[in-house]
């Protein structure tokens, strides 16, 4: 037994003063009805006994007056708050810590997972102390502070009742470390620095209420933090769940497309399941399968004719958690880049825009450089109908409006009248950029990995006659370095990119055509082209729509040829895109699952789209965890049942009321007891 | 004695005595434990000798005896003057007094009202036997209003009607003096009271006894005063002299009460037996021809 105080200490002043003061208006006994009676003789007799006692003995007998005073110290007892199996809990800091990623959607337990563990942290919550501090986190993916530290009990349960359940995976380290970080304000909680107490550690406990559906937490060190893991769910439940479905192209038949799905069963028992798929809300095909226990099972859709669409399978079986039964691909709309070459001649560029992989993302347009003075390419430019312009020893007189690839030549001058071919030791330049004098030979020796570009060239058999050095500017970026310095790099033009090679491939002279660089012969250069137009030119090479798991981020490579977009998630949701410099746009509000289409101002046909899938074994797997590991600390489950103060205070609450209305009856009929 | 009771129960305002209840008292006769000396030639046998059928002894003739009462047959045989010497049959004196205390104003029918059919009753079986009665009521007592012959009747019911209870302090002592010194007669005695009276009842009740007098003492009590249907707290007022009592009503203090109720009744009928005064105990919720008919005739006041 143990005891709160529910009352401050000048109201327990005044409570106390209570029952001295029923005491004296029994004393007292202020209000008596009259009542004429024939004679007081006998009365008088009756009381004659009465009166030669004490006023004690008044009082001792008087039911009335001891159903008040034990009412009273009811009450009082009440205010104390007893209750059992708490220790001292007075200006504890809890930290209540709630899942809801997207297995505590399963309905294993009534109503599901999420309403239970609030209800778990409702109780938790309701049996604090008013000293207590409390801050509740949800975590999914990413942690998220519902409620800072506070002793407002009634911020803590509208911060817990406003957890809604996400489709997201579970990553219980950040919301451990905002913990942590909070519990122990003096602590740095940034692993890489030396952890400095600029203020003694407050010790905390840490309800962490979950399913347990997250990994080991590898070295994570609870330091202060008194943890306990309350798990909610059953143990054993059955569950199937897609892994990944994914749309190919047949490598054969091109025409063709294959979809794939991977079905995990996380149950205990063999599972038969019926597959339905869906093309834009038509039934297309069904399938079934059966999946071992433990097991994976694959399933294949062969799907012709097909040119785009909206693909949606459903697993058509009832399991505990609804979300991973539903899977969603788009194929891609079929796009082609738009690809303009001006050159005087380059065999080898020409041969690398033919390959078969290139023909596929890009339709090329090969002109001589008297093109650039053809009022078509002026209005096709003004009108970005090129995604991109590979200028190829010559320069226009002003920038188009698309991408741009320069090779041995450079770009012109805002300022300076375009000249369409430049002239060896002129000294072009453009905003930002700067070029040197052609020198040669040169040798590469180091590209930049990390573009893509230039990630998988393999430079280093390249010779190169004579190259220029390029400087891309503050805003660029160096993708080669040669011997000399940089020849190959690539800087933003507003909406656009430019590409300066500092080397031409082949460079037409008066004697003929003359071999820069034996870069042509090599494999590296077709890889190049390819990268370089699907990079520049914004290619989609795949033929289903990336997915990525709800919550996180997805780069969509926008088309320049558009400024505005606009996203629509499945529920409706309409996001406004507004592309800046980059093309690359990172796109976060992918909470929803389903498929989510790109649109360009004024397009009808969605320019882009992709999936949002939840794809999580780990998700998927309802299974409890009894404990969890914390580096190498194991915290163990506290059981189902919360280890909460219980308290009668409430019961005796009760029982004082109960005596309350005891008293009344007493009160008007007590003659008769 | 069921319509009698009904009539009289459950109408209280009505007449003191019904026509029913008047035929069956007029069968009826007050009796006397002992022989008193009346005023007037009456029904009844007399202590003192006189002139009546009823033999009563012999004595020897001294002179100036009246010759008319010599036996000469029993001269004749003893050849000496005897004298024969009769009983004398006298009235008997009945007097009824009522208690007008304000105590008596209370219980359904009230307890005077009762009290005046207990007197009523009494009365008229006097009258009918040709006794001489008196009915009064403390305050009356110093002039009672006596009565003989049955065509007073109607005088003995107009006089209870007038009678009330009345305000003034009168205590039952002094009462019963001023009734004594202006009745030197003896005869029954019946008092009809609560015997509610904070100054005690025993000197009245010892006058009388002086008087020697046969005394009768109805002890009238009302169902509030038996059982009193009270209950929280209250402030009790006295009728009578206003005194108050705060009392907070519980069952033990109720049966503290029906105790001391108890002991206040056990007391005078002690303090009655022992002066050799006829106690009855009555109930004012019980019909008043009962207790004459029944409960008096039992204790042989009436027969």
């Amino acid at each position: 037994m143990s005891w709160i105080s529910a009352l401050g200490p000048l109201q327990w002043l005044l409570l106390l003063l209570i029952p001295p003061a029923v005491l004296s208006l029994y004393f007292l006994k202020l209000k008596r009805r009259e009542l004429a009676v024939p004679s007081t003789l006998l009365w008088r007799r009756t009381l004659e006994d009465v009166h030669v006692n004490s006023i004690w003995q008044k009082l001792r007998k008087n039911l009335l007056l001891y159903l008040q005073l034990l009412f009273l110290a009811l009450l009082i007892l009440a205010c104390m708050r007893p209750g059992w199996s708490g220790q001292s809990r007075i200006g504890e800091r809890r930290i209540y810590i709630i899942d809801n990623s997207a297995s505590m959607q399963a309905t294993d337990v009534p109503p599901n997972r999420l309403d239970l563990a609030k209800k778990k942290v409702r109780e938790l919550l309701s049996d604090t102390s008013a000293d207590d501090v409390g801050m509740v986190i949800a975590f999914s993916d990413r942690a998220d502070v519902r409620q800072g530290f506070t002793k407002d009990r009634g911020r803590l349960f509208s911060a817990v009742d406003s957890i809604q359940a996400t489709s997201h995976g579970s990553d219980v380290s950040e919301a451990l470390r905002a913990a942590a970080g909070l519990a122990n304000p003096g602590r740095s909680s940034f692993d890489n620095l030396s952890d400095i107490m600029v203020a003694d550690a407050i010790p905390a406990t840490v309800y962490l209420v979950s399913d347990g559906a997250f990994g080991d937490l590898g070295d994570f060190d609870l330091g202060k933090l008194k943890m306990e893991f309350i798990p909610v769910g059953e143990a054993k439940t059955q569950n199937l769940g897609i892994l990944s479905f994914a749309i190919q192209r047949n490598e054969d038949k091109t025409s063709q497309l294959e979809a794939f799905a991977r079905i995990t069963n996380q149950g205990d028992a063999k599972v038969d399941f019926t597959a339905s798929l869906e093309l834009d809300g038509m039934l297309l095909d069904a399938s079934t399968g059966s999946v071992d226990a433990g097991q994976e099972a694959g399933l294949l859709f062969e799907l012709t004719d097909m040119d785009q669409g909206q693909l949606k399978l459903t697993l058509d079986y009832e399991d505990a958690l609804k979300v991973d039964n539903v899977a969603y691909a788009a194929i891609r709309p079929a796009k082609q880049i738009s690809v303009l070459l001006v050159t005087p001649g380059n065999a080898a560029l020409e041969t690398a825009l033919q390959t078969a992989r290139v023909q596929q993302i890009a339709s090329v347009q090969v002109e001589s450089p008297a093109f650039l003075t053809d009022p078509k390419y002026q209005a096709a430019t003004l009108n970005a109908e090129f995604d991109l312009v590979i200028f190829d020893q010559c320069s226009p007189s002003q920038m188009p409006s698309s991408n741009t690839l320069f090779i041995g030549s450079v770009p012109p001058s805002p300022s300076t009248p375009a000249i369409p071919i430049s002239k060896p030791g002129e000294e072009p330049h453009s905003d930002g950029w700067k070029f040197g004098q052609p020198q040669g030979p040169v040798f590469i020796l180091d590209v930049n990995r990390t573009n893509s570009m230039t990630q998988y060239l393999e430079m280093a058999s390249v010779d190169i006659v004579e190259a220029r050095t390029i400087d891309p500017g503050e805003s660029g970026t160096v993708l080669m370095t040669s011997d000399v310095g940089p020849v190959f790099g690539v800087a933003p033009r507003g909406p656009f990119q430019d590409a300066v090679l500092g080397f031409s491939i082949v460079q037409a002279t008066s004697e003929g055509v003359g071999v820069n660089t034996n870069w042509g012969n090599r494999r590296s250069f077709p890889v190049f082209v390819y990268s370089t137009v699907e990079y520049l030119g914004g290619g989609i090479t795949e033929s289903s729509s990336p997915s990525v798991q709800p919550g996180w981020p997805i780069g969509l490579l926008l088309s320049n040829r558009f400024k505005d977009f606009r996203v629509v998630a499945p529920d409706g949701h309409t996001t406004e895109l507004s592309r800046g410099d980059e093309s690359r746009h990172t796109f976060t509000k992918t909470d929803e699952l389903g498929i989510y289409q790109v649109f360009a101002k004024g397009v009808e046909k969605p320019v882009e789209s992709f999936c949002v899938n939840l794809f999580s074994a780990r998700e998927s797997n309802l299974a409890v965890a009894d404990s969890i590991q914390m580096g190498y600390e194991k915290v163990a489950a506290s059981g189902s049942i919360v280890q909460a103060r219980q308290e009668i205070w409430r019961w005796v609450l009760l029982l004082g009321l109960a005596l309350l209305v005891v008293e009344w009856i007493v009160f008007n009929r007590r003659v008769f007891i | 004695m069921a319509e009698s009771s009904t009539i009289t129960s459950s109408k209280p305002s009505s007449a003191i005595l019904s026509a029913e209840t008047m035929a069956k008292l007029e069968r009826m006769e007050l009796v006397s434990r002992k022989i008193f000396r009346g005023r007037m030639k009456g029904e009844r046998r007399s202590k003192r000798k006189g002139q009546s059928v009823e033999f009563a002894d012999f004595r020897n003739y001294v002179n100036g005896d009246d010759l008319r009462f010599i036996d000469w047959n029993l001269f004749a045989r003893m050849d000496r003057l005897y004298l024969k010497i009769f009983l004398e049959e006298e009235d008997l004196h009945f007097y009824t007094i009522i208690d007008d205390s304000m105590s008596m104003d209370f219980g359904e029918p009230s307890k005077f009202f009762v009290a005046k059919q207990i007197a009523a009753s009494l009365a008229y079986i006097g009258l009918c036997r040709g006794d001489r009665v008196s009915v009064s009521s403390f305050e009356t007592s110093s002039n009672p209003n006596v009565i003989r012959g049955k065509s007073s009747t109607h005088r003995l019911l107009g006089h209870l009607e007038s009678l009330s209870c009345v305000t003034s302090a009168t205590t039952m002592a002094e009462s019963i003096k001023r009734f004594c010194v202006k009745n030197t007669g003896k005869g029954i005695v019946v008092l009809v009271t609560d015997l509610m009276n904070k100054s005690g009842y025993e000197s009245a009740l010892r006058m009388l006894v002086a008087r020697e007098m046969d005394i009768f003492l109805i002890h009238l009590l009302s169902p509030e005063e038996l059982s009193p249907a009270v209950q929280g707290d209250l402030k009790l007022v006295d009728c009578e002299d206003g005194d108050q009592r705060e009392v907070s009503i519980s069952a033990g203090l109720l049966n503290r009460y029906h105790q001391t109720l108890a002991a206040f009744i056990e007391q005078a009928k002690s303090f009655c037996n022992k002066r050799s005064i006829t106690y009855v105990p009555a109930r004012s919720d019980h019909a008043a021809d009962v207790l004459v008919n029944e409960y008096l005739r039992s204790k042989g006041l009436v027969r």
